[in-house]
């Protein structure tokens, strides 16, 4: 099995101290950073994803998977950085008004940075003027909101309603989630994307960019 | 039959004259569709108390949950001063805490810090857990105490008097007509709540050993809250197991770490008083019914549909009817809150054909009635009971 394949390995059953091991071990052999995030780490989380989706593993394993990815990509970051490679993009994420949830919230952002997007995350329980406060300060491509209640969902449609009045909507794209919401649910209130889990989230947002790219002049 | 003896009737698995409609409103409908304030609904023993009445009467609903605690009649002598901001109001405490009110959700306490209050799993002895009431005046607190109290609770006698005073309210005012029914949370929804959900979830794996020695604990206050309850004359007795379905949890973790403490709770409750006891599981439950029952229970609430859920109420009837009652399967937000009073209407009387045949269904939705739900979609429920009945 190659450095790689045990990377991945030891992220899919949530072995924080390996991953580090083998993360610095990789760095040694002369791996790239980017490769190693590629095709060890972000490749173990895309089969934690799968086998989530397959409830094949449930949120205790995929949370200790977090945290393992947590620990390569704090390896991985600085190097990337330092070597001046660009952000896929920048996404302000947090959790609706009324809603304290933050697990899903947590893995998606977690899954974005390891993808490479700039973070900036605004915590839980945000109101609709704290993300236009936000979006305004941080100037982001893509607004991700979470909820896990039935009974905060709608804060997603009241978010929108006020990005759109403060004329920010037509700068970013919107993308959702969360255990009650769904793809109709995210094209009744207008937002352009919904991702079903963390990995999904990660393709969701990178097809949003490419669509904003593909579409400047 | 009036309410009471029609929720009795559908709890034990026997033929009421219709089917009962009952439904756990969410606070935050309380909030924006009774009289009080929501600072008084949340905090006042009696503001609360009326909220419950008036509300059940408005939607002609068979029974109450009190999902409240009773609160300490001195509550608002800890009180600094009130503000007003963006996100509510904000209730400062003399001690530095502030607690912010939202108008249409659940007020939430902060520490002098800005942070709400969690424990770690590391510093947590199981031999200092009994009880945890996240819906307590000051939030939670390790080793728990009420209140502002800095002194932590005697598990000789850890639940105060005034605890049990909205149930007591309650029953007085209309415990003759419709069914009272009391919360206890379950010992794995206590666990999740202390240790916030990420640090509780990943505990399972870390250290399951002592994660069952503090289940265990919680357990044992879960059962000595039970009883006084039951003890206080509740008509049944809800176990709040919010994150025991499949959005969280396998079912083999479910064999683990739910179903022996929960188990557990049902016994000792039952040892003394013959009080009906269901569970309230939220989410992805259809693959975990059966497991339910060997909890002990005598019902199952929420039952979640596609797409909130995977639960489809006539294979539920089908798997567990014969031994437990059913309560629930409307979709709160999908019907409830998003749509018209006919499409209520309609999938009132889908539930009521699917699930009411020789008794041992309750119409209600699924979770709880979302805050904004238009109340004239709410009644629709009641209406198609009886309609059904006709």
């Amino acid at each position: 099995m190659s450095i790689l394949e045990q990377l991945s390995e030891a992220l899919i059953v949530g072995n924080a101290t390996a991953v580090t091991r083998l993360t610095a071990q990789a760095l040694e052999a002369g791996l790239l950073p980017q490769t190693i995030l590629d095709e060890g780490l972000i490749a173990g989380m895309n089969v934690v994803g799968n086998r989530f989706r397959n409830c094949e593993m449930f949120l205790p394993e995929v949370l200790t998977s977090a945290r393992a990815m947590k620990a390569g990509v704090a390896q991985i970051e600085p190097l990337l950085a330092a070597a001046g490679v660009k952000p896929a993009g920048k996404i302000i994420i947090g959790t609706v008004r009324g809603d304290l949830h933050d697990i899903g919230k947590n893995l998606v952002a977690i899954m974005l940075r390891g993808a490479g997007f700039e973070i900036i995350d605004v915590g839980v329980g945000v109101t609709a003027q704290k993300f236009v406060e936000a979006v305004r300060e941080h100037h982001p491509d893509i607004v991700g909101m979470s909820a896990m209640l039935t009974t905060t969902m709608m804060q997603m449609k009241t978010v929108i309603t006020a990005l759109a009045e403060a004329g920010l909507r037509d700068r970013i794209k919107i993308m959702i989630g969360g255990a009650p919401v769904n793809n109709s649910f995210a094209e009744e209130i207008g937002a352009d994307a919904y991702g079903r889990n963390a990995s999904n989230a990660v393709e969701k947002a990178r097809n949003l960019i490419n669509s904003t790219k593909a579409t400047e002049p | 039959m009036n309410g009471k003896e029609r929720m009795a009737a559908a709890m034990r698995l026997s033929e009421p004259d219709r089917v009962p409609a009952m439904c756990q409103l969410s606070l935050g409908h309380y909030f924006l569709n009774c009289d009080q304030s929501e600072i008084d609904i949340w905090h006042s023993t009696e503001a609360f108390g009326d909220a419950l009445i008036a509300l059940q009467r408005r939607y002609g609903f068979d029974g109450i949950l009190v999902n409240l605690p009773g609160r300490d009649p001195n509550w608002r002598s800890y009180i600094e001063r009130i503000d007003e901001s963006d996100e509510g109001k904000i209730i400062h405490w003399r001690n530095g805490w502030h607690t912010v009110c939202p108008s249409d959700d659940n007020p939430h306490v902060y520490r002098q810090d800005d942070t709400r209050y969690f424990s770690t799993f590391e510093e947590l002895e199981p031999n200092k857990l009994f009880y945890i009431e996240p819906h307590d005046l000051s939030g939670l607190s390790y080793p728990y105490g009420w209140g502002f109290s800095e002194t932590p609770a005697d598990e000789r006698d850890f639940f105060p008097s005034w605890h049990f005073d909205t149930i007591d309210y309650v029953i007085s005012r209309a415990g003759k007509e419709v069914s009272i029914h009391s919360e206890v949370f379950s010992p794995f929804t206590q666990f999740l709540e202390l240790l916030d959900y990420t640090n509780g979830l990943v505990a399972l794996i870390d250290d399951p050993v002592k994660t069952k020695a503090c289940l265990e604990r919680l357990a044992r206050g879960a059962i000595d809250l039970g009883r006084k309850q039951a003890a206080h004359k509740v008509d049944a007795i809800l176990i709040s197991s919010a994150f025991a379905g499949a959005g969280f949890i396998s079912p083999d973790q479910y064999r683990e770490f739910v179903l022996p403490f929960e188990r557990m709770v049902i016994d000792g409750i039952k040892a003394e008083f013959d009080v009906p006891i269901y569970t309230h599981t939220c989410g992805n439950i259809g693959d975990r019914l059966e497991l339910i029952r060997e909890t002990g229970t005598n019902g199952i609430d929420t039952l979640d549909p596609p797409p909130l859920g995977n639960v489809e109420l006539a294979d539920a009837k089908k798997r567990v009817g014969d031994t437990l009652f059913l309560k629930g399967n409307i979709d709160p937000v999908n019907v409830m809150l998003l749509g018209t009073p006919e499409q209520v209407f309609a999938e009132a009387s889908r539930c009521i054909k699917a699930a009411s045949t020789n008794g041992g269904y309750v119409l209600s939705t699924a979770c709880s009635v979302p805050p904004q739900a238009p109340p004239e979609n709410i009644v629709k429920l009641r209406e198609a009971v009886d309609a059904y009945r006709a």
